[in-house]
């Protein structure tokens, strides 16, 4: 019984962090989402029940912003993939400065969002930018193209971005998979004379496959909520065209100074997110009574 | 390990295909950063010619000394803010997650498990969900413009994920080492800081690194929770020198620098343990 309680003791701590900066926040959100509450309208402020979110059902922006989320999350994501697990195919090899190769690959991963979000604007500037360099060099374009400001090139910008930023995550994540695999395995398959692809598909991929579920729920839930680098990119334009629920949310407090709002929005995504964890839990216990 | 004759496709991959791989996944990694790293050390007229130059004809420091220096942007003041932040911040997250951490590996208690998956859960918890709270919670208690408001908000995504890291580190210390220092009348706390924490201490440090360098990176509760260019971080502030005016290329290429390499070398001495610590924590589910 004692033992019990100096265990609760050494959590006292991180109970009152975790109270003061999420646990407490989250309950003021849902009671924020309930009233009429915009900075500069404080005559205005009262209890409004469920107003806002019925405000919410009605504002064509938010369901464009849900619809932005979904092609923000799966462009990103499948691409991060693609090129994360390509990357450990390579990393796997065993070649000299493979350590050196290993740390540069993950630099994109590392560096604070704003100057991933920086470093890629100057890129894309119209005038001084690399990119429209090269594509004109190469003769793939035949224009300078804004490809921050044209609606419809603004999100696949972005993405790209976020593309550059995720790879090493999933490369790192694949690579500890693949180091996993015993090296027995494809010794008994290259004896039986299964070719390179066979294994592939025989032995990596199948094996490959619980680490490939746990990082892929990881990076939905994670994209899904990331704003900073569309904030400072963007800003959600032009014309919404790269507004995403996470950055909607932002604009709401920080340009509309509707905090009511705001907080509903918060609410959404919480809600939004608990669905996507309890999934993720789901799928994952699935994993560990299989391994 | 001997190869035998590989097969054709085999020789293909092992050889062109790995290296023109390799070649692309560095370009395509360091590609950016080497192109900022020339804009910061190009003058005016270097950044802004047509046709683009690529290399600077001319190498300068000036962009670092103005950014350093500048009185609207002062870089060398975001830095100290950064610095003192995400140090507390650091030092805060290690003391509490390691009191967290041990208490959740050694002693068994009623909702342990329940406690565990709320800390993976918090893990996904994103900032923007907390900012229109957090921001009416620190106005009200008068935080606004202080360090205070950014260390303690910086605790909601630090603490749970070096909780969850360290109980890993402290199921891996075997329980015999403590219970003979327990009968040698050490008390509970006394075994933790005499037998566990040298033992753990890599892994300590790497939890360390990691608060220290998730805060440095901050963005949205730095630029919520000050107003006064005197309270800005690295991060803030770059996004405020972007704000300001005409964006000056070759200063924010300078400041971008400035805030990249600290992360850049720390993360570099975490790789290793990070890389356990995210594998081994997504695993366990």
């Amino acid at each position: 019984m004692a033992r019990a309680l100096t265990g609760y003791l050494y959590l006292v701590p991180v109970a009152v962090c975790l109270g003061g900066t999420i646990v407490f926040p989250i309950l003021k959100a849902m009671h924020m989402s309930l009233y009429h509450h915009v900075l500069f309208k404080p005559q205005e402020y009262g209890f409004i029940g469920l107003g806002n979110y019925s405000a919410l059902l009605r504002d064509a922006t938010f369901w464009l912003t849900l619809w932005n989320s979904f092609v923000w999350v799966f462009g990103s994501v499948s691409l991060q993939f693609l090129g994360g697990f390509a990357a450990a195919l390579l990393l796997h090899q065993s070649f000299r400065g493979r350590a050196f190769v290993r740390t540069v690959t993950l630099l994109p991963w590392i560096v604070p969002g704003v100057v991933v979000a920086l470093v890629w604007e100057w890129l894309y500037q119209p005038n001084y930018g690399v990119i429209n360099d090269v594509l004109l060099r190469l003769g793939v374009l035949r224009d300078r193209v804004a490809w921050l400001s044209d609606p419809g090139l603004a999100m696949g910008a972005v993405i790209a971005t976020n593309v550059w930023r995720g790879v090493p995550f999933f490369a790192i994540m694949l690579l500890a998979g693949l180091q996993a695999i015993p090296d027995e395995l494809y010794e008994a398959a290259r004896v039986d004379g299964a070719p390179v692809t066979r294994r592939f598909w025989h032995i990596t991929l199948p094996l490959l496959r619980p680490i490939v579920i746990v990082a892929t729920a990881t990076r939905i839930i994670w994209t899904f909520n990331y704003a900073d680098l569309i904030f400072v990119m963007t800003g959600g334009g032009p014309a919404n065209a790269t507004q995403i629920t996470s950055t909607y949310t932002l604009l709401m407090a920080y340009a509309n100074l509707d905090f009511g709002y705001a907080a509903t929005l918060s609410v959404v995504l919480l809600v939004v997110m608990l669905v996507f964890t309890v999934l993720y839990l789901r799928v994952t216990r699935g994993i560990e009574s299989v391994t | 390990m001997s190869r035998g004759r590989a097969e054709a496709p085999e020789r293909v991959l092992r050889g062109p295909v790995l290296w023109t791989g390799l070649t692309l996944l560095t370009l395509f990694a360091l590609g950016p950063f080497v192109w900022v790293f020339l804009a910061s050390l190009k003058t005016r007229a270097d950044l802004y010619a047509t046709p683009l130059r690529y290399l600077p004809a001319q190498l300068t420091v000036a962009n670092y000394v103005d950014a350093w220096t500048s009185r609207l942007t002062p870089f060398s003041r975001f830095f100290a803010n950064s610095l003192w932040v995400s140090s507390v911040t650091m030092v805060v997250t290690t003391s509490v997650s390691i009191l967290a951490g041990y208490a959740l590996s050694r002693f068994r208690f009623a909702g342990r498990n329940a406690l565990l998956l709320i800390f993976l859960a918090t893990q996904m918890f994103p900032a923007v969900l907390l900012i229109a709270p957090l921001l009416s919670q620190w106005y009200a208690l008068g935080l606004i413009d202080t360090y205070q408001a950014l260390i303690y908000s910086n605790l909601s995504f630090t603490v749970p994920f070096t909780v969850w890291m360290l109980v890993g580190y402290f199921d891996a210390i075997p329980r015999d080492l403590e219970e003979s220092a327990l009968i040698d009348g050490c008390g509970r706390f006394g075994a933790l800081c005499r037998i566990v924490l040298p033992l753990a201490a890599p892994g300590i440090a790497a939890t360390a690194i990691f608060a220290f360098v998730t805060s440095w990176s901050e963005l949205l509760f730095a630029i919520t929770f000050t107003t006064q260019t005197e309270m800005r971080t690295l991060s803030a502030g770059l996004l405020f020198m972007v704000g300001q005016y005409e964006i000056q290329w070759g200063q924010l290429s300078a400041g971008v620098m400035i805030s990249t390499v600290p992360v850049a070398v720390l993360f570099t001495y975490l790789q290793r343990h990070l890389i356990r610590g995210l594998s081994a924590g997504a695993l366990k589910g």
